[in-house]
């Protein structure tokens, strides 16, 4: 099957995901997609909660299509596109729908492959998870290839992540993670949250975690949620918005230089 | 004890003979012999040849009677970080104190033996997998809860446990049965140490489900950083490139 398909070039896919909720996840994801295309990048954003959708809420979208339709009706992908900002598209996956796991296995490829011709269309694309680790969490996981973890230095954050990151490396053989702490009081906080897990994680999984920045606890960007608007843009100058400015430039920068990658191998989760 | 011979005096005539007393140290340098021949000079237990005969004929009896054998094979956690840290005499300790707690929470009729190494098996005649198991997770919690004070060392130990039991219907060789053990062993190490498995544990949830221990240290850890400052983690390196 795979050789048979043109070899053809796919953008770098980034998953963001974090095992608890409520830890900033989709506003994380929603602003750095921003901050990549302001960078001057075309980025795609899937919505991958495709259970309790929030990106098109956090961004006061109306969705007309959404991934669900998409695969019920066989549409063209691209007609359930929003264009929120020049270089940026979202793909909003609708809310209260069938979980990944109500997907049957060549559904699940079918996605696969919608979302990849879609794909071609754009220079990066960034999936935001849904909380928790249901077959949608772990099927975009094996889809992307750079695994971003958020976690905050609450302890239930941390095992959480935990818990994703050993699911994922050991019923998936993922053995890259990308940490993102988020709300923390100090890039100190940052770090000692990212020790924590990467000890951990070496000791228990014997797997290596890449730091890759915090993102402080910032009023701004409880103003971004309630406002409906990326926080990025309208207050670029505070703590959060700064720091995720040297973020998109740090993930832009380590992925232009890089070849593009090799298809991933995608598994399929549940039955 | 009248008329019965004394070991170094004629069984006949009764008087002091030098054939008698040859005879007597000739029985008790085979039985020395033979004893040497199936222990381990540094933990006393019996060794890996021992292991294998008695093994054998425990399966035999399994076959006969239809009672199960039971087998419980353990290797330290972390055994090389002992040595790298304290050196091999340490160690060696170490191995002679974990016999000791062996011998002293194991049955009558078991047969604790040393299989090579830091790692250790329990031939239990007669004992299906639910005790076997029970005996296990005493071993194991001796084992964890017990600290080791070795001069002014301490330290704390765990090992991991594969346990199996033989049955009269199977076919297996005694070392066939030996690695049936040694790869649930295997997999107790790879699931997180200090813990025990067996045929009927199922890898899949176990396996990815964050375990007490792994718990623990992420909450202390984190706990532990407190106010004080700690290493800074190298400024945030460049996004690695892909495999």
């Amino acid at each position: 099957m795979e050789h048979a398909r043109p070899h053809r070039w796919q953008p770098p896919r980034l998953c963001l995901s974090s095992g608890k909720g409520g830890v900033g996840k989709t506003s994380l994801a929603v602003n750095l997609a921003y901050a990549l295309a302001d960078q001057g990048l075309r980025v795609l954003l899937v919505d991958g909660d495709l259970g309790l959708a929030n990106v098109d809420v956090l961004l006061g979208l109306s969705a007309t299509a959404t991934i669900r339709e998409v695969l019920a009706h066989d549409l063209d992908p691209r007609a359930a596109l929003i264009q929120v900002a020049p270089g940026l598209a979202v793909l909003p996956a609708g809310s209260g729908v069938a979980e990944l796991a109500n997907l049957p296995p060549e559904d699940q490829r079918h996605l696969g492959r919608l979302l990849e011709g879609l794909c071609q269309d754009f220079q990066l694309v960034l999936v935001d998870t849904a909380a928790g680790l249901g077959p949608s969490v772990l099927w975009f996981n094996t889809w992307a290839q750079y695994n971003l973890v958020v976690v905050t230095p609450d302890p239930t954050s941390l095992t959480d992540a935990y818990a994703l990151i050993k699911v994922l490396c050991r019923a998936h053989r993922r053995r890259r993670f990308l940490i993102l702490p988020n709300q923390v009081d100090s890039e100190a906080e940052g770090q000692r949250t990212f020790a924590t897990l990467s000890q951990v994680a070496a000791r228990f999984l014997e797997v290596e975690l890449d730091y890759l920045g915090s993102i402080p606890a910032d009023p701004a960007v409880q103003q971004g949620v309630r406002e409906q608007v990326p926080f990025v843009q309208v207050a670029p100058k505070s703590a959060a918005g700064r720091a995720l400015t040297v973020l998109a430039a740090r993930v832009l920068n380590s992925i232009a230089t890089c070849q593009p990658p090799p298809a991933a191998d995608q598994e399929e989760v549940g039955s | 004890m009248k008329g019965f011979p004394r070991p170094d005096h004629c069984p006949v005539n009764g008087r002091t003979c030098p054939l008698a007393a040859e005879v007597r140290r000739l029985r008790e340098e085979c039985h020395r012999l033979l004893e040497l021949s199936r222990t381990d000079p540094l933990t006393g237990l019996y060794n890996f040849r021992h292991l294998l005969s008695e093994l054998d004929r425990e399966m035999e009896r399994t076959r006969r009677t239809g009672l199960p054998t039971g087998l419980i094979m353990l290797d330290l956690d972390h055994f090389k970080q002992v040595n790298d840290t304290h050196g091999h005499q340490f160690g060696d300790a170490v191995l002679r104190w974990v016999s000791r707690l062996l011998r002293d929470n194991i049955r009558r009729l078991d047969i604790p033996c040393r299989y090579g190494g830091e790692e250790f098996a329990l031939i239990l005649p007669g004992t299906s997998l639910p005790r076997a198991l029970k005996l296990a997770e005493r071993l194991r919690r001796a084992l964890s809860e017990t600290a080791l004070t070795q001069g002014e060392h301490t330290i704390s130990l765990t090992a991991s446990f594969g346990v199996d039991v033989y049955e009269a219907h199977e076919d297996l060789s005694a070392l066939g049965f030996l690695e049936r053990a040694d790869r649930y062993l295997l997999e107790a190490k790879a699931q997180g140490r200090n813990l025990i498995w067996h045929r009927d544990r199922q890898p899949d949830r176990a396996g990815t489900a964050v375990t007490p221990q792994e718990r623990h240290h992420l909450v202390s850890r984190m706990r532990n950083y407190g106010a004080r400052e700690t290493t800074p983690v190298a400024a945030a390196p460049p996004l690695p490139e892909q495999r």
